[in-house]
């Protein structure tokens, strides 16, 4: 059975978690991190030096942290490989389009989302998060021209490339920002949250999150 | 024959020529970005949509972008795995170290590299550049200890973890900046510089990239 450490609510798990549930892979997930804690604990940092979520154990004691590396260790350990493929050229397209997606949405989407939910709302910079928005739309509008012609990111089937890219949608579509209208991106994201696994572990309510004033 | 697009001096572009260089895979380089400019010509935009430098193509057609993907690709494809091992345990290490040092210290040491060496004197930032430091020099003395118990950063083996780490020591080491003493960090980068791909693709002098006066 794998072991999973991490809060529900942390964009990392969710990645990590989105793939144990497309796996189907039997699997506890023990809340660390944010108000749970327990990331100081020698038992812990013993796991991760760096005292971050997500960590995984297998079944033959390896120990992972780093979410991306997480993902492609669990994608390449499923005989049927089913989010990386093999193959060429899904492979490697899978591979540099997840890339992508960490570097340019993941690193845009959690500068608004920081500035929005972890700053209260007296001490909000409109300009910062105006700035990060504007930087992520046109991300996004890369990927609207890639999914015009395509079901997933990077081919015709659900990869590695689409958890990196639609874990950042979720919060996307739930922070109170203004969203251009991108007609293939929005029916990607339905097509995404229509997934049993997308829905358990990504559509976690982030409401409780926000810092009040 | 592997081709490769992107200038010599693009940090980006040396992680994947350090790691043909270990591979010793035969390759051409056309010089690409920067100074050279060449990222709207039609050989290279139909390659990529981003037009960002590094772009590889393999002989059977595959084409990436992304480095961090690239190498990846690279050390895959290599049957004996030199830089990334098969053995599961050494394998998730050496990617959850590469992963680590993407994050940690690619980010503040290259954003350092352009606040401070890609800018005139008198438009620097004093404030950004004090931060940038200290989160690089953070990122630094995490990987002191690691260092300090064996020769690479994820094991006895040099891998993937030690490409996307060491090819920012050159950086670090010849920018004119406050450097603490870190004696197994300083040990490890003298091993890197006596590997010749190392000198041939990472030690690259960058004072093209600095703005005249």
């Amino acid at each position: 059975m794998l072991t999973i450490w991490g809060r529900a609510t942390s964009v990392n798990v969710q990645k990590v978690m989105w793939v144990v549930g497309e796996l189907g892979l039997p699997h506890t997930r023990i809340n660390a991190g944010g108000p749970f804690g327990g990331l100081d604990t020698p038992e812990f940092l013993a796991m991760n030096p760096h005292g971050l979520v997500p960590v995984i154990k297998t079944d033959d004691g390896l120990v992972m942290w780093e979410s991306n590396a997480i993902v492609r260790h669990l994608a390449m350990a499923d005989p049927g490989r089913h989010l990386w493929p093999a193959a060429s050229p899904a492979g490697p397209t899978a591979d540099m389009w997840a890339e992508w997606a960490q570097t340019v949405v993941q690193r845009t989407l959690l500068g608004v989302f920081v500035n929005i939910v972890r700053v209260p709302p007296s001490k909000q910079q409109p300009a910062v998060i105006e700035g990060h928005r504007r930087e992520l739309v046109a991300a996004l509008q890369t990927a609207e021209a890639q999914l015009a012609d395509r079901s997933f990111l990077a081919g015709e089937s659900l990869t590695i490339a689409d958890i990196v890219f639609g874990s950042a949608l979720y919060r996307y579509h739930e922070l109170d920002i203004a969203r251009p209208a991108l007609p293939a991106l929005s029916a990607y994201y339905g097509k995404l949250c229509s997934r049993p696994a997308y829905a358990e572990h990504v559509m976690v309510d982030i409401s409780g999150m926000y810092v009040k004033d | 024959m592997l081709t490769v697009w992107g200038r010599a001096t693009s940090s980006n572009v040396q992680k994947v020529m350090w790691a043909v260089g270990e591979l010793g895979l035969p390759h051409r380089r056309h010089d690409v970005g920067g100074v050279h400019g060449g990222l709207d010509a039609p050989d290279f935009a139909a390659r990529t949509p981003h037009r960002l430098v590094p772009v590889v193509e393999w002989p059977d057609g595959t084409v990436m972008w992304e480095s961090n993907a690239i190498v990846r690709r690279l050390a895959l494809l290599d049957p004996d795995r030199r830089l990334w091992p098969a053995d599961a345990a050494a394998g998730a290490a050496a990617d959850m170290w590469a992963e680590w040092a993407h994050h940690a210290l690619q980010r503040p040491l290259i954003a350092l590299f352009w606040a401070f060496v890609r800018t005139r004197p008198a438009e620097r930032d004093a404030a950004l550049i004090a931060a940038l430091h200290r989160e690089t020099v953070a990122a630094l003395r995490a990987a002191e200890p690691i260092l300090a118990a064996r020769p690479f950063l994820a094991g006895d083996r040099f891998t993937i973890a030690d490409i996307n780490f060491g090819h920012l020591l050159f950086r670090y080491h010849t920018m004119a900046i406050e450097r603490p003493p870190l004696p197994a960090l300083a040990q490890y980068y003298e091993g890197l510089t006596r590997r010749p791909a190392y000198r041939a693709h990472v030690m690259v002098d960058y004072s093209s990239l600095v703005p005249t006066p």
